[in-house]
């Protein structure tokens, strides 16, 4: 305890200190030109004592350097100690090193160029059907690559060619992904792309899993499309599986069509994902993530019963409608539903079973949103869904209200109401949360957020639970921005796209710092 | 442990007294970077830098303080575009609603430059963490402001300054 007040205290001084010398003017204070740095601080004290560690220490710190057609830059990364969950901290549970290094060499502009990274790299191919290396720091996903990257353009043609190792969840960086992308440019109505890509494991004797596709943007008046076909081969899998009959493993098909007029669009998607999860030999690297065609959400409930991806199971469609009324009034309307594959699928073959397609996700929203005046304005949104992996359907209604006091000050409103229906147990509940923040431009805003749970264990025993936090976010010059929580929080989801990362019930402060120069 | 958390935190201190006041108006050189935009051209920062300010709008289709936010960048883009003033719309949509920036824009008819930061790797480059996110570049390539999130009247200060390095 005393510790804690301790740490604490050291983190309110330095805070209040940090304000009181952002007052004066800083001017002296310039970087070297063509330097930048940031920095990213996440601190939280869990103040319950069954937990493994009660505190949580995360430190980002980027500083990068361009001069001419040169850049470099590094990360230096701090967790100590680092979130318990393995799936978050991969390996680094103590750990303070540089984790990203780069060097890029830029010739050129857009028609005729070059552009060669050594280092770690991140890389997108198309809509990452074969790769997606990323960051994405809400999640906890980094599965950079450390190696080569060499980008080209010439004649309308562009040209991606890579050689690299992702780190494995215990932190090694064992496989060799080698991978090539050739796009054509020079059509006006169509873009025309191939891309091919391997991994090559660390173990003597292991076949590769290699992985090819083609892929076509045309656009035509009011019309944009997107189609790419890809495959998988591994000769092990072909041996294994299939007495060599099959000359692959898994196949993919992800497609999309935009139709936009006036005020008016639509968004129609399709997806086929049959046994084709790109790994690392040891299964802890997935190199690809196709489009989810799953809706992204803001609000808290809608995140609570998440559908994570399956790069190997999955078929489905989602179509979204947009429509303008008027600059006050907007609709949109989205539907989607994902299934598990037949047991004729490369998936359920090499898994030797035999199940029934099931509906993984079905999800239906609405949303409304009115201007009623300059200073009033309203959203009213439904969800529906039912998911597969937490068995449950869900009907949550959802009411925001802004109410703008004039021109910097803001207060804001938002109900949410959701119904849970387990369907394994048959357990009814409902949960509700409301969430009141006032919003000060530029620099100050406070949310107050409870959440209320009701279950029913037995007929007439409620039992209810009660979680609620005070959140301040306060900007410190034009540099850094700072937030911090007080109190508690429900257990749930950060999902983006169908990758999600649980975040566990917690009770204490929370400090996330951003600084940029 | 102590000693780490107070080393941390006391570096963060060190960042915080030397970030630059709101009065500094100087900052880093705007990194280059080529994007794709919405009818699958290139776009390449220091070929349409030189004539103006440039405002980069790092935004998404899922967030609803972006849309927020474009609204009223599109009302100043509307009032200064002819003074040389460009906005840059930089969507960090990813692969999972890419699909969705188009139809949303042509839908709006907005009709400032929007291009595909579809990997964040210009996101990246800026620090742009959370969105949204604002960059204003004045017309010698240098950083000049930035703002993380939106709330209604932060438009109000990025206006201010568009209009001041007008009529530099």
């Amino acid at each position: 305890m005393k510790t804690s007040i301790y740490r604490i205290t050291i983190l309110l001084i330095l805070i209040f200190s940090s304000r009181i010398f952002c007052q004066k003017d800083s001017r002296w204070f310039l970087l070297p030109d063509g330097l930048g740095f940031s920095n990213h601080l996440e601190y939280s004290y869990n103040t319950d004592t069954t937990v493994i560690h009660n505190e949580i220490l995360e430190n980002w710190l980027n500083l990068d350097y361009n001069k001419n057609i040169f850049s470099a830059g590094l990360r230096f990364e701090v967790f100590q100690p680092n979130d318990p969950d393995p799936s978050v901290s991969r390996g680094k549970v103590r750990y303070a090193d540089i984790t990203y290094k780069y060097f890029t060499v830029d010739i050129g502009d857009v028609e005729e160029g070059l552009n060669i990274t050594a280092g770690n790299f991140y890389k997108l191919f198309g809509r990452g059907l074969i790769l997606k290396s990323y960051e994405d720091r809400n999640i906890r996903v980094d599965n950079n690559l450390l190696g080569v990257k060499v980008e080209a353009n010439y004649l309308g043609f562009s040209l991606t060619a890579l050689s690299g190792s992702a780190a494995n969840s215990v932190n090694e960086r064992q496989d060799i992904l080698h991978a090539m992308d050739l796009q054509y440019n020079g059509l006006n109505f169509v873009k025309l792309a191939a891309t091919l890509a391997s991994n090559q494991p660390n173990i003597d004797g292991v076949a590769r899993t290699t992985l090819a596709a083609f892929r076509l943007q045309p656009s035509y008046w009011n019309f944009d499309g997107y189609a790419e076909y890809g495959i998988k081969s591994n000769k092990d899998d072909q041996l294994k599986y299939f007495n060599d009959d099959e000359w692959k493993v898994g196949e993919a098909f992800y497609g999309s069509l935009n139709f936009y007029y006036d005020a008016f669009s639509i968004v129609g998607e399709y997806k086929y994902y049959d046994n084709y999860a790109f790994t690392s030999s040891d299964g802890t690297i997935y190199y690809n993530t196709p489009p989810s065609l799953r809706k992204e959400y803001t609000y808290v409930l809608l995140n609570r019963h998440p559908s994570p991806l399956d790069q190997s199971n999955e078929e489905g469609y989602a179509v979204e409608v947009n429509y303008n009324f008027s600059d006050e009034t907007s609709f949109i309307v989205n539907y989607g539903v994902t299934r598990t594959l037949p047991n004729s699928s490369y998936y359920q073959r090499v898994n030797n079973s035999a199940n029934l397609i099931s509906t993984q996700l079905k999800e239906v929203y609405l949303q409304a949103t009115h201007g009623w005046n300059e200073s009033f304005t309203t959203i009213a949104a439904f969800g529906y869904n039912e998911e597969l992996s937490t068995n449950t359907k869900n009907i949550t209604p959802i009411l925001e209200n802004k109410f703008y006091f004039d021109d910097i000050n803001t207060i804001k409103l938002v109900l949410e109401h959701q119904q849970t229906e387990n369907l394994t147990t048959n357990e009814k509940y409902y949960d509700d949360v409301i969430a009141l923040e006032y919003l000060r431009s530029p620099n100050f805003n406070v949310s107050l957020v409870a959440e209320m749970q009701t279950k029913e264990p037995e007929e007439g025993n409620i039992v209810r639970k009660i979680w609620s936090f005070i959140q301040l976010g306060y900007k410190l010059g034009n540099h850094s921005d700072i937030s911090l929580l007080i109190g508690s929080r429900q257990a749930g989801n950060i999902c983006i796209g169908g990758i999600c990362r649980y975040e566990p019930a917690f009770q204490g402060i929370e400090l996330k710092m951003l600084t940029r120069l | 442990m102590r000693l780490i958390l107070l080393a941390v935190l006391s570096l963060f201190f060190s960042l915080s007294v030397i970030a630059q006041n709101e009065e500094d108006i100087t900052g880093r050189k705007a990194p280059n970077f080529k994007l794709v935009n919405l009818d699958g051209k290139y776009v390449e920062l220091n070929n349409i830098s030189g004539s103006g300010p440039i405002l980069l709008s790092f935004w998404a289709t899922w967030c609803k303080p972006c849309l927020e936010e474009m609204s009223e960048y599109n009302k100043i883009y509307e009032q200064y575009k002819d003074k040389g003033f460009v906005l840059l719309a930089v969507s960090t949509d990813t692969e999972k609603s890419v699909a969705k920036v188009k139809p949303y824009i042509k839908s709006k008819d907005y009709k400032f430059a929007v291009v595909l930061d579809t990997n964040g790797e210009v996101a990246r480059k800026y620090y742009a963490q959370q969105m949204p996110y604002t960059v204003l570049i004045d017309k010698n390539g240098n950083i000049v402001y930035s703002h993380l999130g939106y709330m209604k009247g932060d438009e109000q200060k990025v206006e201010k300054l568009i209009s001041e390095l007008l009529e530099k």
